[in-house]
């Protein structure tokens, strides 16, 4: 690569001014020339939301004869400002899948073998009414649970609490983001949201804790990533593994997977200590910061060395720049961030981190974000539940999947019957999968809704085919975001095969459950209701696909007296709801169990081109991507004689083996102690003619959780795995 | 240490060149022994008027135009929008070799096929119309081979500039390559004519074929050291053909059996040594052959320009 | 008359996180058959951990001035239409893959029809004022479309005093992306 000066460069493109293109040199005999593309015009625009993943960018999707070519970022949707991540670029991969459920499946018994039967809508609908129906009468509505991801689950739920049936329950919670939730609220007295109110864009100083953005392809934060970086963030990356961020990063810290509260801990100890931390902002706001001192008193850099391993100047060094920037310094909470178990307090001290910053809505630090306002419709009360759904872990703010698991495998009056199951492959999802394929199979009645043949409909009684989010209206988004937004889904073709809207197979249950006045005969109906209470019609938000209100008061301004929503109503450096529960008020470090000899910890994560098991069966976008591969440290592979490139089998501590062979990737990018692969491949379902059998699935692999004692979510980082040639 | 990885999705260049499988170098290897036929016959009779009556000369004037046209096929073969290959005639290309060699060819024809048939013509009872060009024709055979001569260069030294003015393609990209196949072509016709002429000729043109192997060997022996000391990705191609996947290849058939065995029995046979025997210039067409079939191989391997 | 232009490419590879989003905008926009592309990511990471730095490039064609595509092509095909692009005629083109093998920078295919295709810049697109697809997509606006003849003050804005960096200069071809590293 040759490299140039930017004089250089100068005298190049005066060179260009003058303007000399080097003749092709001859003639050509041609009347015309045609150095176009015959790209396709588009018949229609239509503006809607994506789904391909949660993020909810707003989108343009290109139609031509009815089908759709092309998807854009919407330019006016604050989520996606005219640009979109890979995955949307490729949805309609996911439209025109082959392998769609293309009609309504029931399961049947015919001379013991029990096997999938097309059925009409009218058969699955009957029979799912009357199964609940029975079930709900023997063990109560409380006996059912509903599973679900993605707001297209919206009218499930109207139409299932209609019903008394309110076990609601998502893997985003237990399984994601449950802990980050947990300690921020316990903290700040609120949750970081999803789209996550932080403002990296302004950030100047900006710290990763394991999180990987740019292989997580969040549109808009990775926009404000990238936003940062042309500005002159510096960036800290703690990571195992050498991720995009971290080549991004000025620093990266290769820290010992595990020990993460020990680092922040001893930020948190040099911050107090060297009194780096926002004096006024905590002196004004926050509760606890003596007790607090005098916990992370042992945290010193250089015990902190020898449990992470990472150098005591490096420790110290970022532990100043932080309190340097202070303000305009944030340290990213993460996403999915239930590894070890012990994670609520892990968040809790990147909570307090940030407070020791004042970084609170401040430029550059942790937003509180606001919804745009607009009333729900007016659907008939819900039944009351005699016996509410009550969690064991006592800051479950929202009910754990794997504790529905716990309770229908659970010999008790009170376990569940029955799961309704929308869009979650719970499968791959959940982890211990031994533990959810035994609970399925103890169930009376399993109902999957779903756009694909994942692993999970396979499990189910009845199987319904959803249309994808490109052939259907959805309930309006309107999220808390920096700038409040309203905005619309809505179809840009008509739904291919035998396969409904949500909306739709929501209101034909209720005709058939007994609720027939539940729904609006048309969803449109249902959206102009409540579009007109705000004063604005549906055809409006379908031209302009979304309403923007300009933020205000995203930042704090001087002397703002600041009311948290907490039991004391400041910050709570030091929690006394934790303390009442038993649990450590100030977040501790505990060791987790070490990789045996031989075995590797397992780590999972995002590339920028898939959203997990979503997208593995999707054409268009394993075209770049159709496999997940192993990193392994190339010396630590080499000592145990792998091969660049070779596929090999996993084996973890429990001896269970990964279904399907991975190709290893050695690579200096990853620490010796650990290996890293993609999560949502090597699915296994014959039916995902593309997905199958490509790549492993690490939920293979997770046999073995650490249940946050704190709310319930299941820590996964803590297996280990080997290799072996042998199929 | 360094890590690429690169998610381009394009099999004619990724992981390397992959664009010309078994039409190009039999179109190469065919054009050259084209070339060689039409310059030894026409050479012949420029040498010997009565040439003309020779055996292996008169098969080499026929021989050519109907061996380009063969190579021309899978020159066609190759094309992947083959009903377009009439714009090769809409254009000059000055810049482009294969624009030249397509316009060469609407010279090669008339001017090898004229020879052709004037050296048939007792065949030719036929056609007034060519009779009557034949008789026009005839006394300029001296000046049709002069023309001939350097057509039959020129498509020579074509089947080695066609690859070697691809800069991109450090193997190829070598200035002796046009010069190499020229000789190939010349010294494979020799070994054409020496199969086909009269017994009491063999010893002329085994002469004729020692010497042109030489000259070839000469050339090749120019072709490895020029790749070997020159920089980066042209000296790490040439590393490569010679000690890489193609090495066995090129030093058995190619060094070997092209050229060093022939050239060691035909001067043997000259010397009266051993017999003569087909299989030597056989030998040498065989070694011929795969130099083509080597080159633009391995050149399509090592294709990685830096 | 229609002032005279040279469009060039800015890439920052600071910017990029190699999320591919300009290679599936490409597909999408100029429907590029599967299994081919006209634009990539490469990332090359250097050193041996846990001292490791990387970089990550969006590459396509390079629209050369001194393009061999154009050289090598015996058709025609292969032109400059005076934008400062290369394009490729696919009227004139037999499919002789003879520009593939000129390209230094291997951003040549061959289209299941029979024609050599590539990058265009999108020039449909920039005809009708648009950006190419691929620079509307990135999400993390590492791509700049650029005309060379338009005011110099943008392209020093976006340089910012920053190191450029061009692909296989040695092989004389005048590309027109330009790496800020």
């Amino acid at each position: 690569m040759g490299v140039i000066n930017r004089r250089d460069f100068l005298t190049i493109s005066s060179a260009f001014l003058a303007g000399s293109t080097v003749l092709g040199g001859g003639f050509v005999l041609s009347p015309y020339r045609q150095g176009e593309v015959t790209s396709l015009k588009s018949d229609k625009v239509v503006k809607t939301t994506c789904e391909l993943c949660f993020w909810r960018c707003g989108i343009d999707a290109h139609v031509k004869d009815g089908k759709v070519f092309k998807i854009a970022g919407q330019k006016d949707h604050p989520l996606s400002n005219g640009k979109l991540c890979p995955r949307g670029l490729g949805g309609h991969g996911l439209l025109y899948d082959p392998d769609r459920l293309k009609h309504p499946l029931i399961r049947k018994n015919v001379n013991g073998k029990s096997s999938f039967h097309k059925a009409t809508w009218d058969e699955a609908t009957t029979l799912i009414a009357s199964r609940l129906s029975e079930i709900t009468e023997e063990h109560g509505p409380e006996s059912v649970a509903m599973f679900s991801h993605g707001f297209g689950a919206s009218f499930f739920k109207t139409l299932l609490s209609a019903y008394g049936i309110d076990t609601f329950t998502a893997p985003s919670y237990g399984q994601c983001r449950g802990p980050r939730t947990e300690a921020f609220k316990l903290t700040f007295g609120h949750g970081v949201g999803s789209p996550e109110g932080l403002d990296i864009a302004n950030s100047k100083y900006l710290v990763l804790i394991g999180s990987h953005l740019g292989e997580n392809m969040h549109n808009t934060q990775v926009q404000e990533f990238s936003q940062a970086i042309a500005k002159g963030c510096r960036i800290v990356a703690v990571d195992p593994r050498f991720s995009t961020a971290a080549g991004k990063a000025e620093t990266w810290l290769p820290i010992k997977a595990g020990t993460d509260i020990a680092l922040l801990r001893s930020w948190i100890h040099i911050l107090i200590e060297e009194k780096l931390y926002d004096e006024d902002f905590i002196a004004e706001n926050a509760i606890g910061l003596s007790e607090l001192k005098k916990s992370v008193r042992d945290a010193t850099p250089e015990k902190t060395f020898a449990i992470t391993g990472i150098p005591v100047e490096m420790i110290v060094k970022v532990a100043r720049d932080l309190g340097r920037y202070q303000n305009q310094a944030l340290v990213h909470p993460g996403r999915h961030v239930t590894w070890y178990g012990d994670d609520t307090q892990r968040e809790r001290a990147i909570a307090i981190l940030n407070a020791l910053l004042g970084n609170y809505r401040a430029k550059g630090g942790l937003l509180s974000q606001k919804t745009y306002p607009i009333p729900k419709y007016d659907f008939p009360k819900p039944k009351k539940s005699s016996r509410k759904f009550k969690s064991v872990y006592p800051f479950a703010g929202s009910i754990p999947s794997n504790e529905i698991v716990d309770r229908t495998l659970a010999d008790s009056p009170e376990s569940f019957k029955a799961w309704f199951i929308y869009g979650t492959n719970l499968i791959h999802t959940l982890g211990d999968q031994k533990s959810t394929i035994e609970a399925l199979r103890k169930l009376k009645f399993v109902v999957a809704v779903d756009v694909l043949p994942m692993e999970i409909t396979g499990y189910a009684d009845v199987v319904l085919p959803e249309c994808t989010y490109l052939e259907r209206f959805d309930d309006l988004d309107a999220r808390a975001y920096k700038k409040p937004y309203l905005a619309i889904r809505q179809p840009a073709v008509k739904p291919l095969f035998d396969s409904k809207p949500g909306f739709e197979i929501a209101r034909m249950l209720s005709k058939k459950m007994g609720l027939p006045d539940l729904f609006p005969d048309k969803i449109e109906t249902y959206l102009e209701s409540r579009l007109k209470k705000i004063g604005h019609s549906l055809v409006e938000l379908q031209e302009k696909g979304v309403f923007v209100n300009q933020d205000s008061g995203l930042y704090r301004s001087q002397n703002e007296k600041m009311r948290f929503d907490t039991p004391s109503g400041k910050i709570e450096l030091v929690s006394n709801k934790l303390r009442e529960k038993g649990f450590d008020p100030v977040p501790k470090y505990t060791q987790h169990p070490e990789n045996p000899p031989g075995f590797f910890r397992l780590l999972f994560g995002r590339a920028p081109m898939h959203t997990f098991g979503r997208t593995a069966n999707n054409r268009i976008l394993g075209e770049l991507m159709p496999e997940n591969e192993l990193w392994v440290n190339a010396v630590a592979g080499q000592d145990m004689k792998l091969k660049n490139g070779e596929y090999l089998y996993l084996v973890n501590q429990d001896n269970i083996k990964s279904k399907t062979p991975i190709r290893v990737r050695l690579t200096q990018r990853i620490r010796p102690d650990v290996v890293f692969m993609v999560h949502g491949f090597g699915h296994t379902d014959p039916r995902l003619k593309t997905a199958r059998n490509r790549g492993a699935s690490d939920a293979d692999l997770i046999s073995h959780l650490d249940v946050d004692p704190i709310m319930g979510g299941t820590g996964m980082n803590n297996n280990f795995v080997t290799f072996t040639r042998e199929a | 240490m360094t890590e690429i990885i690169s998610n381009k999705l394009n099999p004619y260049v990724y992981p390397n060149l992959d664009i010309w499988h078994y039409e190009i170098p039999l179109y190469l290897f065919l054009g050259g022994l084209a070339g060689g036929l039409l310059i030894l016959s026409s050479g012949m009779i420029l040498f010997k008027k009565e040439s003309i009556e020779n055996k292996a000369v008169r098969w080499a004037t026929l021989l050519s135009p109907v061996i380009l046209s063969i190579g021309m096929l899978f020159l066609l073969l190759d094309l992947e929008f083959k009903i377009h290959f009439w714009r090769f005639y809409t254009a000059f290309i000055f810049t482009s070799p294969m624009s030249w060699g397509a316009w060469m060819l609407l010279i090669f024809y008339p001017f090898s096929v004229m020879q052709a048939l004037i050296v048939f013509k007792d065949y030719i009872n036929f056609y007034p119309f060519i009779l009557k060009t034949i008789k026009i024709t005839e006394p300029h055979l001296q000046k049709i081979a002069v023309v001939n001569v350097h057509i039959g260069t020129g498509i020579g030294v074509y089947t080695g500039v066609l690859l070697s003015t691809f800069y991109a393609r450090p193997l190829w990209n070598s200035s002796v390559l046009g010069f190499l196949f020229l000789l190939s072509g010349i010294s494979t016709a020799a070994a054409v004519m020496l199969i086909i002429c009269n017994s009491g000729d063999k010893r002329t043109f085994l002469k004729v074929d020692m010497y042109l192997i030489s000259l070839e060997g000469f050339a090749a022996t120019l072709f490895i050291i020029g790749g070997v000391t020159s920089a980066g990705a042209f000296h790490d191609a040439m590393v490569y053909l010679i000690s890489g996947t193609y090495a066995a290849w090129f030093w058995v058939l190619f060094i070997l059996c092209g050229l060093i065995i022939p050239l060691l029995l035909e001067t043997l046979e000259v010397l009266n040594k051993v017999r003569y025997s087909p299989l030597v210039p056989l030998l040498v067409i065989i070694g011929s052959l795969s130099l083509r079939f080597i080159i633009v191989n391995a050149g399509q391997s090592f294709s990685t320009f830096y | 008359m229609a002032r005279k232009k040279k469009y060039a490419m800015f890439i920052d590879t600071l910017k990029c996180v190699g999320c591919s989003a300009c290679v599936y905008a490409c597909k999408s926009e100029n429907q590029v058959p599967e299994g081919f592309c006209r634009d990539w990511v490469v990332q090359k990471t250097e050193g041996t951990f846990p001292h490791l730095s990387q970089l990550i490039r969006s590459e396509r064609c390079q629209h050369c001035e001194n393009a061999p595509c154009v050289t090598n092509c015996p058709t025609g095909a292969s032109y400059y239409p005076g934008d400062g692009t290369v394009q490729v005629d696919r009227n004139l083109c037999t499919g002789c893959k003879a520009c593939i093998a000129a390209c230094p920078y291997d951003a040549r295919y061959i289209h299941p029809v029979g024609f050599a295709d590539k990058c265009t810049f999108c020039q449909h697109r920039l005809k009708e004022g648009l950006q190419p697809a691929c620079v509307t997509a990135c999400p993390t606006e590492t791509l700049k479309l650029v005309d060379l003849m338009e005011n110099s003050s943008t392209i020093e804005d976006l340089v910012n005093g920053r190191q450029i960096v061009k692909d296989k200069v040695h092989a004389g071809t005048k590309p027109k992306l330009f790496w800020l590293v």
